[in-house]
């Protein structure tokens, strides 16, 4: 075993995200290396998708505390890997697992202890010279917000999913420049819910990129989604799950 | 009236809310839509295309590089930096982010403030960003109804939990509406309803939509009376706009 993976995971609502990220964490893990994954997304997402359920408590919030000028800041000493130890929750196949709170009836407003802290730890996680040795799969929000804000620091390499609809390639197109601009080592291309020849064409055209990862439309993924449950628990034999598998063989190689 | 829609990434809202636009516009409303997020994609679902879509400037930035006065006025900035859409609809984008790094999404023009600020004789209908930014920062009276779109997937009906309790907590003056999208069986339709303890407006899955959104093009230009769309005709019935027709 080589290098580790260090990957961000991002595209349109919808496109697969979460699934892409939840099903690579497990794969990766059971690969036998050390597996973080990172939930940035204030609705919920990664948790289901990893077989953990629904978690909604807000993590780190014991991490921050408020400054002078009233912000939160990570306390003292609390660098990448002792937030990783001391807050983040084990999940199957040993990932561990690390998000901010959930959205609730009172918005982010109750949250912002947990975002703030999560948001300043992806940077130490980042530089954490113990984590040398851990993979980090990040599941990012929606769309292009959170490339932009540099939310996934630790990635080298950007997936971007994308689904046959010119509005998910419009959404892949605006993250491609953006990581970019980020200055990602490798961007790649997942093409997602492909049911043909001509579905993978058209979003390679309109991305004007080849697909690193082509995976087929699913009717277990639809099922795994409507359960709430981890693709790779529901279905481990299914096209999706097997596509996913050769994309997280391949990554070590970059 | 101001009508905003909200839901999951994916389920639908930009769909919805352009079809809507495009048919009331129809109805001889004048329509505002306002494209509220920062991805924004509502150009697709009006029927402007996609390229020309990813091609439009919105107001935040727009009045950042200068392009309008010192203090631009909001029928300034609709005219500066609206497009027309088919059946009348004016399409306004309320900020789109282009670069890394790209400063405070609050400060300057927000989303927000011209969801308050718009109003006039038009029907406003706001696409929001995925989840509940916008609604939780959102003024009071910003909107008059608020379309909560869902699909029958757990991860979808729970985004629409947290918006419903939002909007309810926060804003008990908007009429909230849920509506049950790519709804293929009654099963769905329950799982929905009960999920979120409330009656649903159902929008069925729709072949025709899904090769509208293949394509780049807006549902109403691919088959204006497949079922999603009477159903979105139906919806626009029950949102009772009709009084305020200025046309």
């Amino acid at each position: 075993m080589g290098e580790v993976i260090r990957v961000a995971v991002v595209g349109k609502g919808g496109s697969g995200k979460s699934t892409v990220a939840g099903t690579l964490s497990r794969l990766v893990a059971r690969q036998g290396r050390k597996t973080l994954a990172l939930d940035s997304d204030p609705m919920p997402g990664l948790a289901l998708s990893l077989g953990l359920g629904h978690i909604t408590e807000p993590m780190l919030t014991a991490a921050v505390e408020k400054d002078l000028n009233g912000r939160w800041q990570l306390k003292k000493g609390i660098g990448g890997a002792r937030a990783v130890s001391q807050f983040s929750i084990e999940g199957p196949d040993g990932v561990r697992f690390l998000q901010f709170g959930k959205a609730d009836e009172l918005g982010l407003g109750t949250m912002f202890a947990s975002v703030s802290g999560f948001g300043q730890v992806v940077h130490r996680i980042a530089e954490d010279g113990v984590l040398s040795d851990w993979s980090i799969i990040g599941d990012l929000s929606a769309g292009t917000r959170q490339t932009a804000y540099d939310w996934a620091p630790y990635a080298d390499t950007y997936l971007v999913v994308v689904e046959p609809t010119w509005k998910s390639v419009l959404t892949g197109r605006r993250i491609v420049r953006l990581a970019e601009q980020r200055g990602a080592e490798h961007i790649h291309l997942i093409a997602n819910k492909i049911e043909s020849n001509g579905d993978l064409d058209v979003i390679e055209e309109r991305m004007d990129l080849a697909a690193r990862c082509v995976i087929s439309r699913d009717p277990m993924v639809t099922t795994a989604d409507a359960a709430g449950v981890a693709l790779i628990d529901h279905a481990p034999e299914s096209s999706a799950v097997a596509s996913i598998a050769s994309l997280a063989e391949g990554l070590e190689g970059d | 009236m101001k009508i905003a829609v909200a839901g999951k990434g994916g389920s639908g809202k930009t769909t919805i809310a352009g079809t809507l636009a495009r048919l009331l516009g129809r109805r001889g409303h004048d329509v505002l839509a306002l494209d509220a997020d920062t991805n924004p994609m509502l150009g697709v679902s009006l029927g402007i295309g996609p390229e020309e879509t990813d091609l439009l400037m919105a107001v935040r930035q727009g009045v950042d590089a200068g392009h309008i006065g010192h203090e631009p006025t909001l029928e300034g900035m609709v005219d500066t930096f609206g497009r027309d859409a088919p059946d009348g609809v004016r399409l306004v984008l309320a900020s789109r982010i282009e670069k890394v790094d790209p400063g405070c999404p609050c400060c300057g023009v927000s989303p927000e403030q011209l969801l308050r600020d718009l109003e006039g004789d038009n029907v406003v209908i706001a696409d929001l960003e995925a989840g509940v930014g916008t609604l939780s920062r959102m003024p009071e009276n910003g909107v008059d109804a608020l379309l909560v779109i869902t699909e029958p997937t757990v991860k979808s009906i729970e985004v629409a939990r947290v918006v419903c309790a939002l909007a309810t907590e926060r804003h008990p003056e908007v009429e909230v509406l849920v509506v049950a999208n790519r709804v293929t069986s009654d099963t769905d339709r329950d799982a929905i309803a009960k999920g979120l303890d409330r009656d649903v407006f159902v929008v069925p899955e729709d072949e025709s939509v899904a090769d509208a959104d293949r394509d780049g093009a807006a549902p109403v230009d691919v088959d204006d009376g497949s079922p999603a769309v009477a159903a979105v005709a139906a919806l626009a019935d029950r949102l009772d706009v009709r009084s305020k027709v200025s046309a």
